[in-house]
């Protein structure tokens, strides 16, 4: 969500996140039940390993979107909905990043160690849930792009549904690679406009650095003694 | 087992091993789903069934399976250690990786033909102890402990009629393994017997003032900085502040990486490299087996070693070629 401390990356995503800002998470939830349904008919193993954990509910927060998911991780009857804010929510452990880097963590693509010690994923709530979920999740070789495609040709009509799954497949490539393409395109265009503050950060932190070295140098005494009186003329001006 | 040096690699899931196995292992360890290894995580390791299958698909692709029985038993509960002895033989592993001399004298009595290697959790580091091992439980095979530097596993290699595996890539313990107390003392569980270092139902992670803050049980661990790379949150990486200044007591987050030395290890007579991580994705699993089978082909083929790229999924970010290279000396 939105309102998540985390800063989102500059991406398409953050894009149509904010140009789909007024729409509500409901119109998402058939496409997204379906979505879970097919994936749990494909993997109906899907949630196996959390057996042990009961029915556990995570809030899933893609920061670069104006909205949560909350997944119930029901071994026998999972669910998703799509929601605006966490308010209400009931869940044992919450999940924050980018949305892609989830994607990615969904899809086994990326390490979800990784991504944690480089701060990009930040968990709340119940480690031990979200470990599991992580490594459940890990476990069961999902492929995001080949599952919504699956069940968008399971839907068409009989005649339809084998010969447009070619077309249908070229058509989600090419979309893959211009959304990627669209991706690195901002990616180089933040760093220009970024680029001028990133000099003046650095230049200050170098000069952060030179002087934290100064006061090893410099005698200690007439420092120590400036210092209370700055001190000192501070108290006495906030007395008067 | 026709390698030079043979590259054996974590699955803590059927989906690793298959990343494991198509990206160049030559034999895979894992564990059952329970506490008789030392990976016991939540959602993490094998069934029965799925060891069964990945035997199938590992074996299909020349790839040998340990299992790793690693734990050290309850007192007066030997049954799910030894039924996972019976199991393994049952369901044809090619070797079980052992600590406790009750168990390996238990696979030798039982299993006389089941492969038995010598867990690093049993921390045996000299020639005397190793022999020990050789001679009462037929071990073929030695794990050694990461406090070693290469001159020492050279000599140790001459003293000693059995293979030696190193670690060689992966998280690091502060090498008391099989006797550190650290997590047992903060939450009651440790790696020895319930098969987990800082069991994650003890860890809570929380914003402070702009800072990732884990805790371990009543145990503050560390205060992580905007940007700053995190690390697992165990007692021997924490940041304590001692003399009004915090710093690392025991170690720094960083991960092991030791695929510069791969030529000196060879020459140094070691048998295996191991890559430690059953606990990661197989993004992690997939990504680091690859490097280190181009590293091991380099060093069959006398080339040297290619700069393998593994930084960004290191903890801490950081890496260390650790008791190989001990610089401190």
């Amino acid at each position: 969500m939105f309102s998540s401390t985390m800063i989102p990356p500059f991406s398409p995503v953050l894009l149509g996140g904010l140009a789909a800002r007024g729409l509500s998470p409901k119109i998402l939830q058939p496409a997204l039940r379906h979505a879970m349904k097919t994936i749990f008919q494909r993997h109906p193993d899907l949630f196996e390993r959390l057996g042990h954990m009961g029915a556990p509910v995570y809030l899933i927060d893609p920061i670069d979107l104006p909205l949560a998911f909350v997944l119930y991780a029901d071994v026998h009857n999972p669910d998703i909905e799509a929601v605006r804010s966490a308010e209400g929510v009931n869940a044992c452990a919450t999940i924050r990043g980018p949305l892609l880097s989830l994607l990615r963590l969904l899809e086994g693509r990326i390490d979800g160690d990784a991504l944690f010690f480089s701060r990009e994923l930040v968990i709340e709530g119940d480690t031990e849930a979200v470990l599991a979920l992580r490594n459940t999740v890990d476990g069961v070789e999902v492929d995001v792009m080949e599952e919504i495609l699956t069940a968008f040709s399971a839907n068409l009509p009989r005649p339809l549904s084998a010969p447009m799954s070619a077309p249908v497949r070229l058509v989600a490539r090419l979309g893959q690679g211009l959304f990627a393409r669209a991706a690195d395109d901002l990616s180089i265009l933040h760093s220009a406009l970024t680029a001028p503050l990133q000099r003046r950060v650095d230049a200050q932190a170098a000069q952060l650095d030179a002087l934290k070295g100064e006061p090893a140098r410099a005698p200690s005494k007439p420092r120590a003694k400036a210092n209370q009186r700055t001190v000192r003329e501070g108290r006495e001006g906030a007395q008067v | 087992m026709s390698a030079l040096l043979e590259l054996v690699c974590p699955a803590g899931t059927p989906a690793s091993l298959h990343g494991a196995v198509e990206n160049g292992a030559d034999a895979v360890y894992l564990g059952f789903r329970d506490e008789t290894n030392a990976r016991n995580f939540p959602g993490l390791n094998f069934s029965r069934p799925e060891l069964e299958d990945g035997l199938l698909f590992a074996h299909d692709r020349g790839c040998q399976v340990f299992l790793a029985v690693n734990t050290f038993p309850e007192a007066g509960n030997p049954g799910p250690w030894h039924k996972a002895i019976d199991d393994a033989a049952a369901l044809g592993v090619d070797c079980v990786i052992l600590a406790d001399i009750g168990l390996l004298n238990y696979a030798a009595t039982h299993h006389p033909d089941l492969r038995r290697h010598l867990s690093v959790q049993a921390s045996a580091s000299n020639p005397d102890s190793i022999n020990f091992y050789v001679d009462a439980f037929g071990v073929k095979r030695v794990v050694l402990p990461r406090v070693l530097s290469i001159p020492e596993i050279a000599d140790l290699n001459k003293q000693i009629a059995v293979e030696t595996e190193v670690f060689v890539f992966g998280g690091l313990c502060v090498m008391a393994e099989g006797r550190c107390q650290l997590s047992s003392y903060a939450t009651g569980q440790s790696p020895n017997i319930n098969g987990v270092c800082s069991p994650a139902s003890h860890v809570r992670y929380e914003e402070d003032a702009g800072n990732m803050v884990s805790k371990l049980g009543d145990f503050t661990i560390n205060a992580f900085g905007e940007g700053e790379p995190a690390g697992y949150p165990t007692l021997c990486k924490g940041r304590f502040v001692t003399a009004g200044k915090a710093s690392y007591l025991f170690e720094e987050p960083t991960s092991l990486n030791a695929a510069s030395m791969l030529p000196e290890l060879a020459k140094a007579g070691v048998t295996a490299l191991k890559i430690e991580g059953r606990q990661r994705g197989r993004a992690y699993v997939s990504q680091v087996v690859a490097a280190f089978r181009r590293a091991a082909d380099a060093v069959e083929a006398g080339e040297a070693v290619p700069e393998l790229g593994l930084e960004n999924i290191t903890e801490g970010q950081a890496k260390t070629s650790g008791a190989f290279n001990k610089s401190w000396r």
